[in-house]
């Protein structure tokens, strides 16, 4: 999640062209967050069409606080719901991560009762891990929460998705992953997310998976995810866009390889960052199966049932966006 | 069900598990399901709901024809073709759970419902049709109609006996005009004949005219439903259908002619003798629209 666009002066207008993509074309991506519910079927169509086949929805704040337990639960509902079906209409296999966000776990009344339908919802398919969890203001409420749920997902079995903060980040990165291990979780199951310069190589020194949020203005630009893994390599590294209901991109990861591609890394390396390696860290929750992305494609269009092809819930018909006439 | 369907359809279920799923899963199977049908094990009941697919895999169901028939004449319009087999094993869990406390049975699937994940969701409204106590379920189907999640329109609406047989007349007008508004087969709508009304034929009457206002198309299946409701103001459509109407649209036309009583239809359907013999000798039906 992101929460500030404060300084989006001096943004270009500059329009994407086909060419640009071209690079990659063919090429599969994985999306290890973003926050589909905020976004349009205009971008899941441009996500399809620019090689995106899954993705990972982590449970965050919807931009303003929730007054009662039952907006969590109606939320973490349509993350396994609604929201899956609206990605399979265009052939994305969607997957969740589910947790209490960190800005949230400061309203400790509502926070008890979250906790106790977390279990509800982690071992549903397609649960990837508990996430996104962690530090926002690093108070002790925040703690108390960051700690109970990573006892939840060693019960589980289930990697966890870790936000990292924007305030204060180097020392709220390490604390993170001081109190994973004081918890006894292993930190090859744990994903630290919205990385930097600053924070990369402790995170990876310390066995932990290292993501990089490709975000316009407050996090990651990709000319500088492309020099990081020139500089760190692909080992426990991946990227994602984290994009959301603020100025975000869902096409980042795609971008990204394709900005590798330009500036030189190898295809093998790409795939290991923008695909690859999200598959091996949230694998680990047993709920990710490749054949998956294939079979959400086929769901709909193909499938024969008594000898008729059904519309088995319906791929969502495309339109022509650069069409004037809308009917 | 009474119990003794319930009893025998669980036999022919089971039996077609068995030949999807190794030995190993399928005694965790039979465990599970007799853990979770003690009603004041919710616990266990919630956990073996959620994890099923875990232990059986996704593989879709090809029915033996001994199977199929077997699961007809017990339940008539019921079919497990082309379920995943975790989508059987969840109903058929359902389908053990010991329901002589009603309020407590009731209450233990409902609870299912708040936090159903998608495919959980498909699994909960095809089972509908194999639950003790019908009228229960009622409002619970009606609500599953307003969902936009389109695989579990299909559970409910496809092969599902229940809607027919237990809905209201103004929920089961419901289900229909989603099922048009959503592109469904209709041949695959179980009482959709049997239950037509006058109701219906109107607010299907004013579709067709809002779609023609707006340029659109509307489908064949909807004179199927509006034949036998035709009356003087309405009677233009066909009369539309004949004259402008695509051969699909024709031949809707036809059959709604040969539906209606209204005098003037006899006539106009003796100008399409084709189409007319075709009606009479059943090589034109319904089902092949």
């Amino acid at each position: 999640m992101c929460c500030s666009n404060e300084e989006h002066a001096g943004m270009e207008a500059e329009k994407l062209t086909a060419a640009d993509l071209e690079v990659i074309k063919g090429m599969h991506f994985f999306d290890p967050h973003i926050h589909m519910v905020s976004r349009t079927t205009d971008d899941y169509q441009a996500m399809a069409d620019a090689g995106v086949v899954a993705v990972i929805e982590p449970a965050f704040w919807l931009g303003q606080p929730r007054t009662g337990v039952d907006s969590f639960r109606d939320y973490y509902s349509s993350l396994i719901g609604w929201e899956r079906f609206r990605a399979s209409q265009f052939g994305i296999k969607h997957y969740c991560t589910i947790g209490l966000n960190s800005r949230e776990a400061n309203n400790e009344k509502l926070a008890e009762q979250v906790m106790e339908i977390l279990p509800l919802f982690v071992y549903k398919e397609g649960v990837v891990g508990v996430g996104e969890i962690g530090f926002d203001d690093q108070t002790p409420a925040e703690e108390k929460y960051y700690r109970l749920q990573l006892e939840l997902a060693k019960e589980a079995h289930l990697p966890v998705q870790i936000h990292t903060p924007h305030r204060d980040k180097k020392k709220g990165t390490q604390r993170s992953m001081d109190i994973a291990i004081e918890q006894g979780l292993d930190p090859y199951s744990v994903i630290v997310d919205h990385n930097n310069e600053e924070t990369v190589k402790e995170v990876l020194d310390r066995g932990f998976w290292a993501a990089f949020t490709i975000y316009p203005f407050t996090k990651m630009g990709n000319e500088r995810m492309v020099e990081m893994v020139k500089q760190y390599g692909t080992e426990r590294i991946m990227i994602n866009s984290a994009a959301d209901w603020g100025i975000s991109d869902p096409l980042a990861v795609p971008k990204t390889a394709a900005l590798m591609k330009i500036r030189g890394i190898e295809i093998k390396d790409i795939e290991l960052v923008c695909y690859r390696n999200a598959i091996t860290a949230f694998g680990q929750s047993g709920q990710i199966l490749e054949s998956d992305f294939q079979e959400v494609k086929n769901i709909d269009q193909s499938k024969k049932f008594q000898g008729n092809t059904v519309l088995r819930g319906g791929q969502a018909p495309r339109i022509n966006k650069g069409s004037l006439i809308i009917s | 069900m009474d119990t003794e369907t319930t009893r025998s359809l669980t036999e022919v279920l089971t039996s077609i598990i068995e030949k999807k799923v190794n030995q190993e899963t399928c005694q965790w199977l039979l465990d599970k399901a007799a853990q979770s049908a003690d009603k004041n094990n919710n616990y266990q009941l919630n956990l073996t709901f959620t994890s099923i697919p875990r232990h059986t895999g996704k593989e879709e169901i090809v029915l033996e024809e001994p199977d199929e028939k077997k699961i007809n004449s017990l339940l008539p319009g019921f079919t497990v073709e082309g379920w995943t087999v975790d989508r059987l094993c969840r109903v058929w869990l359902l389908m053990q759970l010991d329901s002589s406390d009603k309020e407590a049975y009731i209450n233990r699937i409902e609870n299912l419902f708040p936090q159903a994940e998608m495919n959980e969701l498909v699994a909960l409204y095809s089972a509908l049709p194999v639950l003790t106590y019908p009228e229960a379920w009622r409002l619970r189907c009606a609500e599953g109609i307003r969902s936009n999640i389109g695989i579990v329109l299909d559970a409910i609406m496809y092969h599902n006996p229940f809607p027919a047989k237990y809905l209201d007349e103004g929920a089961w007008n419901q289900l229909v005009l989603k099922a048009f508004f959503t592109d469904k087969n209709m041949n695959y709508i179980e009482g959709l004949d049997e239950r037509s009304n006058q109701h219906l034929a109107n607010t299907l009457f004013d579709y067709v005219e809002e779609r023609w206002a707006a340029g659109r198309t509307t489908s064949p299946q909807i004179w199927r439903l509006t034949g036998k409701y035709m009356d003087g103001s309405h009677f233009y459509m066909l009369d539309k259908l004949m004259n402008e109407g695509n051969e699909t649209n024709q031949q809707a036309g036809a059959l709604a002619l040969s539906d209606c009583s209204f005098e003037k239809a006899a006539t106009v359907l003796d100008q399409y003798p084709d189409l007319k013999t075709a009606i009479e000798q059943r090589k034109l039906t319904w089902q092949m629209l």
